[in-house]
C-alpha cells in the first residue's frame, strides 16, 4: 500500500518557531506568486498541548511576523504593568533590587500563555493555506542516497511493548519533502540524530540546559494584578550553588503563573529541581501568591541556555533547524520566544530563496546564517555570549563574570568561555559534599496546601500515553554497566531530577538488588533525562502521536 | 462482488474530561469530544474486514449536529473513504427509535437495504457512553429488514461470503454465522481501534463530509412525523442526580512497598471517608387545576414478559422480571394480567415455574428449531403475539438477548424502548402544552451518563417497552402450586428468518457457590496473570488460614486467557457478589466488572496504574506493583491482619 506523502516543505513542530516559519514562508511565496505545499506536523494532541513557557514575551517579532494582523488581535494575556526583581533570603526575608540587571527589562512586554499564542498562530497559518496536523509523532529522518535529509517518517503504531505488530498495526507515514524544517523545541529527538549524523555541533560549545518547573494557579481576587511581574534570585537555589531563579506572573481572570528555572549543570546527584520549586513556594514572598490558590495546571520544560557559542550549525542540505532546537535563546532574560519567531522568519526567507533558485543545498541554505546575522537574534545573543558559562562555577563567580562581560561588551576577560554537557557535572554520590540536597531538603517540609508531590502534579499536566507501544524512554547503556555506574556510583539521579516521577529506583526486599523502573506514562516530555543522565545513558524517543501532556494555558 | 462496509458512529463527550465546575456541576462544555469508544471498535472491525476484502468501499455515517464532522473526519483518517452526516434541526431531540428510523432511511436511500444487489455489512458500536441504550444497531437492522448480531467481539470473513461473529452472552460466548447484508455491533473488548495515520489525516483534511438533511434522504411525510423531539415515541420526563453511594477513595501513601502497605492497613483501621448526603431540593409543583385526565391506552391491556430459557431452565433475570411486572399490575389495578411468552423446544413444563413466580398466563411456542435463542425468529414471534394480545406494557430482562430483542420488536410495533431500567412505576404525565394529565403511564427509570443521572422515560406508543437490569429486582416469592392459564401459539416463519446459524454456544459451568458466601474475596485481573495469580491465591489462602471465609476470584480477561475457570469470573457476564470486603488486584475496573462488585461492603483496590478506574469505585486504594505489594500484604495477614473482619 502506498504509504508516502510528498510535500514541498515539512515543518516538524507547531511551536512558535515552526509556525513562524510556516506563516512567513506562506507570505513570501504568495508575494512571489509561487504555490508550494507546507505541512506542519506536531506530536501534541492539539496545537499548544505541548507548549509551555513563562511567559513574558517581547512583542516586536509578532508585529513583524504578522504585518497584516491587527496587533490587538494577538491573544497576549496582559501587558506588563510592573516588573520587580527580588533577592530571597534563606530566613524568609526578601530584598527588592533597586535596579534591573541589564538585558532584563520588561517594559512594553506582555505576559502570555504561549499555548494560546500558538493556537492563534496556527489559525493564521491555516488561513494562509498551511496544513497543520497535530497528533502525529515523527520518529525518523529519511535520508536520500547521498545521505542528505529527504523527509521524515511517522512512528509505527499498533505495536506491543516488545515491538511486535498487533492486529491494529499502522505503518507510519513517510513524508518526502524538498525541505525539512526541524522545529521540535528544546533537545529535539530528531535534531539530536541529525546533529550527530551531520556533525552540526562541531567546534561549538556543548549545549547546556535549565529545567523550568511551572504551575498555574487560580487565585482569589486581589492576589495579583494582570501584568504584575516578579523575578526572584537567591533562595533556594543560591545556597545550593545552583544557577537560576523564579518567576511570578499575574494573568487576567485571577490567575498566576509561577515557576522556578534552574541550571542542569548541578553536581549533586540527588538534586531535585521539582522539590526546590516546592520549597521555593514556601518562602513568604512567594507563598502569599499561592496560599489561597487552586492549582490549574502543571508542567515542566528544559531550556537551551548555552547561548551564542552553543548554537549548532543550523542548516544542512535540504534541512534547517529553528528555535530552541538550534539553541536560539537569550540569557539572562531567559527569552526564546521572539528568537524562535525571528529564526523561523529567517529560515522562511532562506526557504523562499531556495524555491526561487530551486536549490535546497547548503549553497543557498547558508543564506540562513546571513538572515540570522541581520535579525535582532545576533545582536541580542552575541552581547551575552558568555553569560551562562560564567555561572557554571557558582553564582558568585557568575555575577563577577557577568559584571566583567557588561564592561567588555560580552567578552569578559577570557574571550570565549566553554561549557560541558550538563550530565558531566554530576558527581558520584560518594564524592558529593554533604549535605546532599536529598538530606538538606528534609529540613524544608513541603506539606502546605499549595505543595504537591510529583504524582499529583503530573495529573495536572494532563499527560497520557498509549499502552501499546515500545517504552519511549530507553536505557541505552548495557544493563550491568548501568547498574554499576548510574545506580551504584551516581545513586540513580533520575529518581530525583525527573520532575514527573517517571523513574523509580526499586530495591528487591529479599535480594537487595536494585533496578530502575520506568513509568513512561507519567512523562511530560521535558527531556531532562536525555540531558542529565550520567554517561548519557538514557535516550528520549518520541512516543505515539497525541501522547504526552495536554497543556491548556501554559 | 464489491462489498461496502458501513460504519455507524456517534460523537460523545470524553467522560474522563468532564470535570467538576466551580458550581459543583459537571462541566460538559469544556469536555473534548471523541468518537464513542464502542463505535471506535466498530470502525476497527470494519477496517479488519477490509483486509479480507481489499476493494471494499468504506463508508462512515453519523447523525447529529455539524460538529460531528470531526468524528467522521477521524474515521477517514483511520482508513474510511467516504463520510455522510445526517444533520437537520428537525432531528433534534430524537429518541433511539427516531434515530434508527432516520439513519436507516438515509442508508436505504443510498441503496442499502435487504433488496440490495451488492453485499454490504454495517458495523457499529454496541452502545454509546452518553446514552447506554444499545438500541440503534437493532433498530437499523430491523428497519432495513436484515439480520443482526449485537455484543460482538470479533468477526471473521469466510470464503463463502458469510461472516462468523463471536457474540458475548451471559456466561460465555456464541459463534454465529451471518449472511450478508447484516448489522453487527461491537463491544469494546475486541481489536483495539487503530491510530489514524498522517496519510489518512491529510486525506481527511482534503475530503468533504456529505451533509444530508431530512429532505435529502427522501423521508416520507409520514415518517417525518415520527422524528425529533415531538415525533419520537418516548420522551425524557425528568433527570435526577444519582448520589454516589460510595465515598471517595482513601489512597495509601509511601515510597516503598512497606510504607504503602502499612499506610493501607492504617487507612483501613481508621475507616474510610464518609459520604456527605446533600439535601434533596424540593420539586416545583405544577398547577394542574382544570387539566383533563386522559387515558391513551385504547384497547391495549395487560403486561407481557418474555421468559428467556438458558440450558433448559428459565434464566434468573426473567424470573426477577416478574417482580416489577406484578408491581405494575397491582398499580394498574383491576384485572391487569401478566402474560409470559415461553419459546423453545419442550419448554411447556417450565410454565409452572412462571406461574409460581407470578405469571397469570403463559403462551407457549414450541418448535425444535427454536431450542436456542435467535434474534430474528424470536423477534418475529413476540411481535406477532404483541399484535394479537395488545398488551399495554412489554417487559424484557436486560440480558444480551433482551437488549437486542426489545428494540428490534419496538421497531416493528412503532414503540420506543427504555433500556436497562432500575425502576418501573405507574404514574402520570402532566402535559402542560395540551393542559391534560395522561394517566396511567409507565415511568421507566434508568441510570445514564455513566451512572451519574437517573432519567425517567415515558412512552406514548403501545405497548410501552422496557428492559429491566438484571440483578436489580429480587426474585418474587415463590407460591407453590399457584397456577394459571396456559395456551399455545403457533406460527409459520419464513425460511429467511432462520438465515443466521449458531455454530457453537459456550457457557461456563455454574458452581463455586462459596463465592456468594465468602466474607472476603481476593480477585485478580490482567495485572496478576504474570505469575498466573499465584499471589492472589496465596493471599486468599492466608486469609483462610486466619479463619476467615475467604475465596479467590478474577476478572473476565483472566478467564479468557485461560488462567481460571469461568465459575470464578466476577462481573456482568460472570457472578455478582456482595462480600464484606472485596480486594481487587490488578483489575482496571471496567464497568462490566464493577457491575458485579458494587454491592460489596468495602472495596480495596491495588493497581499499578494511578488512573485505573477501579480507584473511583473503591473505598481504599493502593497504587503499586503487584509483585511487590501482595507478598507484603500476605506477610501482614500471616501476622494477623484481617482487613477489619472478625475471625471465626
Amino acid at each position: 500500500m502506498n504509504n508516502t506523502v510528498k510535500t514541498d516543505v515539512l515543518i516538524i513542530g507547531a511551536g512558535p518557531s515552526g509556525l513562524a516559519t510556516a506563516i512567513h514562508l506562506a507570505d513570501l511565496l504568495k508575494a512571489k506568486g509561487i504555490e508550494k505545499q507546507i505541512l506542519v506536523v506536531d506530536k501534541g494532541q492539539s496545537v499548544g498541548s505541548h507548549i509551555l513557557s513563562g511567559a513574558v514575551i517581547k512583542p516586536q517579532a509578532f508585529r513583524e511576523l504578522l504585518p497584516d494582523v491587527n496587533f490587538d488581535e494577538i491573544p497576549f494575556d496582559s501587558r506588563v504593568s510592573s516588573d520587580d526583581m527580588y533577592l530571597l533570603q534563606e530566613k524568609g526575608g526578601s530584598i527588592k533590587m533597586p535596579f534591573h540587571p541589564p538585558y532584563m527589562n520588561n517594559d512594553g512586554n506582555y505576559c502570555a500563555s504561549l499555548a494560546e499564542i500558538c493556537r492563534f498562530l496556527a489559525a493564521k497559518a491555516t488561513e494562509k493555506g498551511v496544513e497543520i496536523y497535530p497528533g502525529f509523532a515523527i520518529s525518523d529522518i529519511i535520508y536520500n542516497e547521498k545521505g542528505d535529509v529527504a523527509g521524515a517518517k511517522c512512528i509505527d503504531t499498533g505495536i506491543d511493548h516488545h515491538g511486535n505488530k498487533l492486529e491494529n498495526f499502522v505503518e507510519g507515514t513517510r513524508i518526502e519533502a524538498a525541505l525539512t524544517i526541524f522545529a521540535e523545541g528544546t533537545r529535539g529527538s530528531l535534531t539530536k540524530k541529525l546533529v550527530a549524523k551531520k556533525n552540526l555541533a562541531q567546534g561549538k560549545n556543548p549545549q547546556i540546559y535549565s529545567l523550568g518547573i511551572k504551575e498555574l494557579f487560580s487565585v482569589p481576587e486581589g492576589t495579583i494584578k494582570p501584568g504584575e511581574v516578579y523575578h526572584t534570585m537567591g533562595f533556594p537555589a543560591m545556597n545550593d550553588n545552583v544557577f537560576g531563579g523564579g518567576f511570578i506572573y499575574g494573568l487576567k481572570d485571577n490567575k498566576v503563573a509561577l515557576g522556578l528555572v534552574l541550571g542542569l549543570d548541578f553536581v549533586d546527584p540527588t538534586y531535585d529541581v521539582f522539590r526546590a520549586f516546592q520549597i521555593w513556594k514556601t518562602h513568604p514572598f512567594v507563598e502569599k501568591f499561592v496560599k489561597n490558590g487552586r492549582l490549574l495546571e502543571y508542567g515542566a520544560k528544559t531550556l537551551p541556555e548555552g547561548g551564542y557559542y552553543s548554537l549548532i550549525k543550523y542548516y544542512t542540505n535540504n534541512a534547517m533547524i529553528v528555535g530552541d532546537s538550534a539553541g536560539f535563546l537569550v540569557m539572562p532574560a531567559l527569552k526564546g520566544i521572539h528568537l524562535a519567531v525571528y529564526s523561523g522568519m529567517s529560515a522562511a526567507k532562506t526557504a523562499c530563496d531556495a524555491f526561487v533558485a530551486n536549490n535546497f543545498t547548503e549553497e543557498v541554505l547558508k543564506n540562513y546564517e546571513q538572515y540570522i546575522k541581520q535579525s535582532p537574534i545576533y545582536k541580542e545573543m552575541y552581547k551575552c555570549r558568555n553569560f551562562r558559562q560564567g555561572f557554571s562555577k557558582g553564582t558568585l563567580a557568575g555575577i563577577f563574570n557577568f559584571g566583567t562581560q557588561i564592561l567588555t561588551g560580552g567578552a569578559g576577560f577570557v574571550g570565549k568561555l566553554s561549557t560541558h554537557d550538563d550530565h558531566s557535572y554530576t558527581k558520584p554520590i560518594n564524592e558529593t559534599k554533604k549535605p546532599l540536597f536529598k538530606d538538606k531538603s528534609e529540613r524544608y517540609p513541603i506539606d502546605k496546601p499549595y505543595n504537591f508531590n510529583k504524582a499529583d502534579d503530573v495529573f495536572y499536566s494532563g499527560t497520557h500515553h498509549d499502552e501499546d507501544q515500545i517504552v519511549h524512554l530507553q536505557i541505552t547503556a548495557d544493563i550491568e554497566y548501568y547498574s554499576k555506574e548510574n545506580i551504584l556510583k551516581y545513586g540513580a539521579p533520575a529518581q530525583y531530577y525527573c520532575p514527573a516521577e517517571v523513574y523509580e529506583l526499586h530495591t528487591d526486599k529479599n535480594t537487595g538488588h536494585q533496578e530502575m523502573r520506568i513509568h513512561a506514562e507519567n512523562c511530560v516530555h521535558c527531556k531532562t533525562c536525555d540531558i542529565k543522565e550520567p554517561n548519557g545513558a538514557i535516550t528520549w524517543n518520541v512516543p505515539n502521536g497525541g501522547n504526552g501532556p495536554d497543556y491548556k494555558y501554559m | 462482488m464489491a462489498l461496502t462496509i458501513i460504519s455507524l458512529i456517534k460523537q460523545v463527550p470524553l467522560p474522563s474530561e468532564m470535570r467538576m465546575g466551580d458550581d459543583g456541576l459537571m462541566d460538559r462544555t469544556k469536555a473534548k469530544s471523541i468518537i464513542n469508544i464502542d463505535c471506535q471498535f466498530g470502525l476497527e472491525a470494519g477496517l479488519q474486514l477490509k483486509k479480507k476484502y481489499p476493494d471494499a468501499r468504506m463508508i462512515a455515517c453519523s447523525m447529529g449536529p455539524a460538529s460531528f464532522e470531526n468524528a467522521l473526519k477521524t474515521a477517514i483518517s483511520m482508513g474510511y473513504d467516504e463520510a455522510y452526516l445526517l444533520s437537520d434541526r428537525k432531528l433534534g431531540g430524537s429518541d433511539t427509535y427516531a434515530t434508527g428510523l432516520s439513519l436507516s432511511t438515509m442508508l436505504r436511500q443510498m441503496g442499502f437495504s435487504k433488496d440490495s444487489k451488492e453485499p454490504f455489512v454495517i458495523v457499529a458500536g454496541r452502545q454509546t457512553s452518553d446514552g447506554d441504550t444499545a438500541h440503534v444497531p437493532s433498530q437499523v437492522a430491523e428497519a432495513l429488514g436484515i439480520p443482526q448480531a449485537t455484543f460482538v467481539e470479533r468477526i471473521e470473513a469466510n470464503d463463502d461470503g458469510t461472516i462468523t461473529a463471536r457474540r458475548i452472552i451471559e456466561g460465555g460466548y456464541q459463534m454465529l454465522k451471518l449472511q450478508m447484508p447484516c448489522v453487527i455491533s461491537f463491544t469494546p473488548t475486541g481489536i483495539k481501534p487503530r491510530k489514524p495515520s498522517l496519510l489518512g489525516a491529510i486525506k481527511a483534511n482534503h475530503s468533504k463530509v456529505a451533509i444530508k438533511s431530512v429532505d435529502d434522504i427522501g423521508m416520507s411525510e409520514e415518517a417525518q412525523k415520527l422524528i425529533g423531539i415531538n415525533g419520537s415515541p418516548t420522551i425524557v420526563a425528568g433527570i435526577e442526580n444519582i448520589e454516589s453511594d460510595r465515598p471517595p477513595v482513601v489512597m495509601a501513601s509511601g515510597n516503598n512497598q512497606d510504607q504503602l502497605v502499612d499506610s493501607l492497613i492504617e487507612n483501613i483501621k481508621k475507616g474510610g471517608n464518609t459520604l456527605v448526603k446533600k439535601e434533596a431540593k424540593e420539586k416545583k409543583e405544577v398547577d394542574t387545576a382544570g387539566f383533563e385526565i386522559v387515558d391513551l391506552r385504547g384497547d391495549n391491556k395487560g403486561i407481557l414478559t418474555w421468559a428467556e430459557v438458558v440450558g433448559g431452565k428459565i434464566a434468573r433475570p426473567s424470573i426477577e422480571l416478574l417482580t416489577p411486572a406484578r408491581h405494575l399490575a397491582e398499580q394498574l389495578g383491576g384485572d391487569t394480567k401478566i402474560t409470559t411468552v415461553l419459546i423453545g423446544k419442550n419448554v411447556r413444563p417450565l410454565a409452572q415455574t412462571l406461574f409460581e413466580h407470578g405469571s397469570d398466563h403463559v403462551l407457549v411456542v414450541e418448535n425444535d428449531k427454536l431450542e436456542e435463542y435467535l434474534i430474528l425468529p424470536f423477534a418475529e414471534i413476540i411481535t406477532q403475539i404483541i399484535q394479537k394480545q395488545k398488551p399495554e406494557i412489554a417487559l424484557f430482562a436486560a440480558t444480551t438477548a433482551g437488549r437486542e430483542l426489545a428494540p428490534r420488536i419496538g421497531m416493528k410495533t412503532g414503540s420506543g424502548v427504555t433500556a436497562d431500567c432500575t425502576g418501573l412505576e405507574i404514574g402520570d404525565y402532566i402535559d402542560k402544552k395540551n393542559k391534560r394529565i395522561v394517566r396511567p403511564i409507565l415511568h421507566s427509570r434508568r441510570p445514564t451518563y455513566g451512572e451519574s443521572k437517573l432519567a425517567t422515560i415515558l412512552g406514548f406508543v403501545y405497548p410501552q417497552i422496557s428492559t429491566a437490569r438484571a440483578g436489580t429486582f429480587a426474585v418474587p416469592q415463590r407460591i407453590e402450586g399457584r397456577s394459571g392459564e396456559i395456551s399455545e401459539f403457533t406460527t409459520e416463519l419464513s425460511q429467511g428468518t432462520y438465515s443466521t446459524q449458531i455454530l457453537e454456544t459456550v457457557r461456563g459451568e455454574g458452581g463455586l457457590a462459596s463465592l456468594f458466601e465468602a466474607d472476603i474475596i481476593v480477585a485478580g485481573g490482567r495485572g496478576t496473570v504474570g505469575d498466573e495469580l499465584k499471589l492472589v491465591k496465596e493471599l486468599a489462602e492466608a486469609l483462610k488460614a486466619q479463619g476467615l471465609k475467604a475465596e479467590w476470584a478474577c476478572s473476565r480477561v483472566v478467564v479468557d486467557e485461560g488462567y481460571a475457570e469461568y465459575a470464578r469470573q466476577i462481573g456482568q457476564t460472570g457472578k455478582t457478589v456482595r462480600p464484606k470486603v472485596y480486594v481487587a488486584i490488578g483489575i482496571s475496573g471496567a464497568i462490566q466488572h464493577i457491575a458485579g462488585i458494587k454491592e460489596s461492603g468495602k472495596i480495596i483496590a491495588i493497581d499499578q496504574n494511578p488512573k485505573a478506574s477501579i480507584f473511583r469505585y473503591a473505598d481504599f486504594g493502593l497504587c503499586g506493583m503487584y509483585q511487590d505489594i501482595v507478598p507484603e500484604l500476605i506477610e501482614k495477614v500471616k501476622q494477623g491482619f484481617t482487613f477489619g473482619l472478625e475471625k471465626k
